[in-house]
């Protein structure tokens, strides 16, 4: 071969390297771009005078006087939209009966879009459902939901050798010459007036209770929860995980016990999650009991078990990095073992062992399959401390997970899903960042 | 003063977390004559939607309750309150034998309480052309006798079949209403959910699913089945051959007067009706 | 010992340090109790694992009991809830099967490349900022990628599928195929006679050049013809579960590189060769079994993995024909067991709740097996460096 071709042979070896490193990079923004760009809409969108209202009738939050005001200017603009359907009604009357009774089903589904928008129209009774006592609270379902008032999706089906090609057709051509007519125009000129819409900053989003199955409020009780069984589990790992590596460092020599012992963590670290929680099921909530039903405890029981190999293995490492000088000197001064490890190694391995509990707590936060069957559901209230040891909590994988396949309409509550993810990713990231700032700290200080 | 600076934040965690716990709206579990303040619901995904907006309205009138409601299918509903970890099964089909004879043999006595009317609509993508199938098309396109859109008069596209996972109830009404006993073709995707049958359909244009009334919205079509289309009006009049029940299931008929009792008996009260018929399902007492 | 009355300040230091024949025995108890106590602690994770196997043994045993071994892994059947019931599982077991080699297939190539590339080639200040960049990969939630697997990739693949394929065959085809074009036009002239060489060889450059060209438009229109009939299948799984995987085959092929020692590199540069000469020839094959341990936990890590194929691999039961259609949908392991559980119940007993356990059982098998694979190939790889 020919020494360009070796070197070109030698460049595109390192290209392909370089590309895959790339494409890791490429990767991670490719997975993170749609997850931070759609999330952070669940905290920063326009909200309508809608979600005034709702964030005012609800939770008493907001200036009243301003946003009565607001409500009021709204429903002048509104007012002439109904005007406009009650005449229109008027005049259906004086139809004839087949006409009428085409129109009249037109009709319907004008008033329903339109109180999909804009909520309950004036005078009729209040609806039982929360997302039916009020209309859009965020601008960009309003326009999506502008588009379904102004046009119905159609198919043409005259093609037979394909499926149909949907057509839009302007639904006023249902009303050209009735007095309804103009209301389309009206309604798609002033939606602006009737919903005053504002960029909010919905930061309670976090810290809100989701109301009537996520069309409202926010996410708290799955954050708690997850917050509970991140630090549960850390709680129950650490001190575990921790002895355990001290011993397998400092005290544990060469023995088929030893081996034994790292063959099964190097087991445990290898179950695949689900079966961890068949276990969790089938051990700790049906066979020990440690709670009548499905609950944090047994949740973070669980995890515990799942995180326990990283913690080990992180912590252990981290102790043997600790200079084998720090243990001499502090046996050469006559201290025991004992009081070696405890005032001398932990101390010097701290921020080591530290970045491996933070780097557990980021697995223990996102892991779904284990606390399925242990500790998550999809509607339940923010827990105090003492419920935990008998209650299941929402989580925020499990409600990610539930939202986005099992809700009845996944598509209305997009933001609500994107904003779980991005907090749940938010927080791992958090977590690891600290884990990787720590280490770096680490390195720093036994460099100089 | 780095050990200092290291002390610091690990109080600062160890305190934020205890903050976090005090400052959540504590709920005391207190026991009284309306009994516990904890009720746990388990099981269909199907009848969720209807739990969850009954839990909810409860709460909202009770704020000392917490009901906490998990979708995890019909059969594990069952299970969870044979093994006594649940206290109201949401079923979207009937206890089978077998479990009443491991409920009775634990000591707990499933009592029904039927909570609203569900017809099983066949749907597809809005596109698709046909209109509406027979139970023996249906049948055939599941087995995989049927492959293509068009043996049934729609264009020449493969059928892309959606089926509900095996552990819900509403696999069990299809495969007891339409498969009777035969089996569903290998190549059948399963989901999890009747949400996410109807994601399934609305995103792929030669689909065909199966959902609970309350999943079936504008985006996708439902079939007319021996030509009868499923609304509220057939499926209460059982003209719509693919109707079913939905149940709540509770250990004995709870003590009245405790809120477990209240809560599995909104659905006859009239905002329970009301509830019932937003979410687009069909109220026991609408005859 | 102990016992000297002289109170000088050697004495002190010494009463202070060495302490009386009791105390000792005291402490020495003490620490023994403290050494047992911890000694206990540690073995919860051999508590763990045991009850863990115990349990799903327990739960699994009962089902061979019932069924007999052959019908699981020999039939394609998977009916659980049919009367009568048939639990074929060859077909689950192929999706795992075939989700794996595909994450494998994603995973391994790009992610040795890279810890290749982090060990040898890029300077320190890259790798400081690549190494977050993969830990961060390793961090985020399976369920976060699901959710992207099902939300941004299904429907990508659905509508857009036959375009997104062809980008990725170009973009991988074609510097791939030219510089082969380059070898092999290399290869196949180096025997000529000089003054003709040249000119054969761009001659023949040129023709090489054309065929992979038309071959690859061919396949591009192969590809856009495609039919994607649904978006949820073994290929969207396959990809993101290598891109999980990526982040432990990197580190753990990257550590196996970096046993290797200076001494081979340098005596291969020292003899000409250049430096994928070297990596490929002799640093790759000095850490062979460093990087089969890479991919053997990169396999554990997919075959494990359950709320992705769950959410995105279509679930249903059969081998695609032909079988290496990855377009098709396929069901898993894990998906099975997170799906069904929920009807299958322990408390009748039946033998749809015990395959639960046995399929898992198998996984776990298959687990342990990888990690013992892994933890014998991390030893030798140890053993021959020494």
């Amino acid at each position: 071969m020919r020494l360009s071709t070796r070197k070109l042979l030698d460049r595109s070896f390192s290209g392909l390297g370089v590309f895959a490193i790339l494409l890791m990079v490429g990767a991670l923004l490719v997975l993170l771009a749609p997850i931070a760009a759609r999330g952070s809409r669940a905290f920063v969108f326009r909200a309508t005078v809608e979600h005034r209202q709702f964030m005012l009738e609800e939770s008493g939050r907001g200036d009243h006087d301003a946003i009565d005001a607001e409500i009021r200017a709204a429903a002048e603009v509104r007012r002439k939209a109904y005007d406009m359907i009650a005449r229109f009604e008027e005049e259906l009357e004086a139809a004839g009966r087949s006409e009428r009774r085409e129109l009249r089903r037109s009709l319907r589904e004008v008033k329903d879009h339109l109180a999909g928008l804009l909520g309950p129209a004036p005078g009729n009774a209040r609806p039982v459902l929360l997302r039916d006592q009020y209309g859009q609270t965020r601008w960009d379902r309003a326009l999506v939901g502008l588009g379904d008032f102004l046009y119905v999706t159609e198919y043409d089906y005259s093609d037979p050798s394909g499926m149909g090609r949907p057509l839009l057709v302007p639904r006023v051509d249902g009303f050209r010459g009735t007095s309804l007519e103009p209301l389309f125009a009206y309604v798609e000129q002033n939606l602006e007036r009737m919903l005053r819409p504002r960029l909010t900053f919905y930061w309670r989003f976090l810290f809100d209770e989701g109301r009537d199955a996520h069309f409202f409020g926010g996410i708290w009780p799955a954050v708690l929860g997850t917050l509970y069984l991140t630090i549960g589990t850390m709680l129950i790992a650490a001190p575990v995980g921790i002895a355990s590596a001290v011993y397998l460092a400092e005290f544990a020599g060469e023995g088929w016990l030893i081996s034994l012992i790292r063959t099964c963590i190097g087991t445990l670290a290898g179950v695949p999650s689900i079966v961890f929680g068949l276990f969790g099921l089938a051990f700790f909530i049906n066979t020990l009991g440690v709670s009548d039903s499905k609950s944090v405890l047994a949740g973070c029981l669980t995890l515990a078990v799942l995180v326990l190999p990283t913690v080990i293995r992180a912590s252990e490492e981290a102790i043997l990095a600790v200079p084998k000088t720090y243990k001499e000197a502090s046996l050469s001064l006559g201290a025991g073992q004992g009081s070696t490890v405890l005032r001398v190694i932990l101390p010097a391995a701290l921020p080591g062992i530290l970045t491996s509990v933070i780097i557990s707590m980021g697995r223990a936060a996102g892991e779904t399959a284990p606390i399925i069957f242990t500790a998550a559901v999809s509607l339940g209230r923010p827990l105090s401390l003492r419920q935990t040891l008998s209650q299941p909590t929402p989580a925020l994988p499990w409600n990610i997970y539930n939202l986005c396949t099992e809700h009845e309409a996944v598509d209305q509550i997009r933001h609500v899903q994107y904003g779980m993810v991005l907090t749940l990713v938010l927080l791992v990231l958090l977590l690891n960042l600290a884990a990787i700032l720590l280490r770096a700290r680490l390195a720093r200080r036994l460099a100089g | 003063m780095k050990r200092s600076t290291l002390r610091t934040v690990i109080l600062l965690a160890v305190a934020s977390a205890f903050a976090l716990a005090v400052q959540t709206r504590g709920v005391h579990a207190q026991e009284s004559t309306a009994g516990s303040t904890k009720i746990v619901v388990d099981g269909s995904t199907t009848v969720g939607p209807i739990a969850k907006a009954f839990a909810e309205h409860y709460m909202g009138l009770h704020p000392e309750v917490n009901i906490t409601v998990s979708e995890s299918g019909s059969g594990n509903g069952a299970k969870s309150l044979i093994n006594g970890v649940c206290d109201v099964a949401d079923m979207s089909r009937f206890m089978k034998e077998r479990e009443f004879k491991a409920a009775v043999e634990k000591g707990v006595m499933p009592v029904a309480h039927v909570v609203a009317m569900d017809g099983l609509p066949i749907i597809v993508h809005p596109s698709n052309p046909v209109k509406a199938l027979t139970v023996q098309q249906v049948r055939d396109i599941y087995t995989g006798k049927i492959t293509n859109w068009r043996e049934v008069g729609g264009p020449n596209v493969r059928i892309v079949k959606i089926s509900r996972d095996t552990n819900s109830g509403t696999y069990e009404t299809f495969a007891k209403l339409i498969m009777k006993k035969e089996k569903i073709a290998p190549d059948t995707e399963h989901v999890g959910s009747n949400g996410a049958v109807r994601q399934r359909v609305q995103s792929t244009p030669a689909a065909i699913g199966y959902a609970g009334l309350g999943f079936v919205d504008r985006t996708v079509k439902a079939l007319g089945i021996n030509g009868v289309y499923p609304d509220r009006e057939s499926v209460r009049s059982g003209r719509y051959p693919i109707a079913r029940p939905l149940f709540m299931f509770t250990d004995g008929y709870p003590a009245l007067g405790t809120r477990l009792h209240a809560f599995v008996t909104l659905h006859l009260s009239p905002k329970g009706q009301e509830i019932i018929e937003d979410i687009g399902f069909v109220p026991v007492t609408d005859y | 010992m102990a016992g000297t009355s002289i109170p000088t300040e050697a004495g002190l230091l010494r009463r202070h340090l060495m302490l009386s024949r009791s105390a000792s025995r005291l402490q020495r108890l003490g620490a023994l109790a403290a050494r047992g106590a911890l000694l206990l602690v540690t073995c919860s994770s051999v508590f763990a694992v045991i009850f863990i196997f115990l349990f799903i043994f327990r739960d699994a045993l009962p089902f061979f009991g019932l069924r007999g071994f052959a019908e699981v892994f020999t039939d394609t059947a998977w009916y659980p809830s049919a009367e009568p019931a048939s639990f074929g599982a060859l077909a689950i077991f192929f999706g795992s099967g075939i989700v794996t080699l595909g994450a494998v297939v994603v995973a391994v190539p790009l992610g040795v490349a890279a810890a290749v590339c982090l060990s040898d080639v890029l300077p320190f200040s890259v790798r400081q900022f690549a190494k977050p960049v993969i830990e961060m990969l390793a961090a985020i939630p399976s369920v976060a990628y699901g959710f992207f697997a099902l939300v941004v990739l299904a429907p990508l693949l659905q509508e857009k599928g036959g375009v997104v394929l062809s980008v990725g065959a170009c973009l991988a085809g074609a510097p791939l195929g030219l510089l082969a074009v380059v070898v092999l036009s290399d290869l196949l002239t180096s025997r000529l006679p000089d003054p003709s060489r040249p000119v054969v060889r761009l001659v023949l450059m040129g023709g090489l050049c054309a065929a992979g060209f038309y071959g690859l438009t061919q396949l591009v229109q192969l590809l856009l013809r495609l039919p994607i009939h649904s978006g949820t299948n073994a290929l969207n799984v396959s990809v993101i579960l290598g891109i999980m995987a990526l982040p432990t085959v990197v580190s753990v092929s990257e550590d196996a590189l970096h046993a290797v020692g200076r001494e081979l590199r340098e005596a291969s540069y020292a003899l000409g060769a250049t430096r994928a000469e070297t990596l490929v020839k002799v640093v790759i094959p000095a850490a062979r079994s460093g990087i089969l341990a890479a991919v053997v936990l990169g396999v554990m890590r997919a075959v494990g993995e359950t709320m992705v194929v769950w959410m995105a691999s279509g679930n249903a039961a059969q081998i695609p024909r032909p079988w290496f259609n990855v377009l098709e949908p396929i069901r898993t392991l894990t998906a099975t067991i997170a799906g069904e559980m929920g009807e299958a119940d322990h408390v009748t007993g039946s033998a749809r709740y015990h395959v639960l356990f046995a399929l898992a059982l198998c996984l776990l098998l298959i687990c342990f097996v990888c990690n013992l694979l892994g933890e014998w190939a991390v030893r030798r790889s140890k053993a021959r460096l020494r």
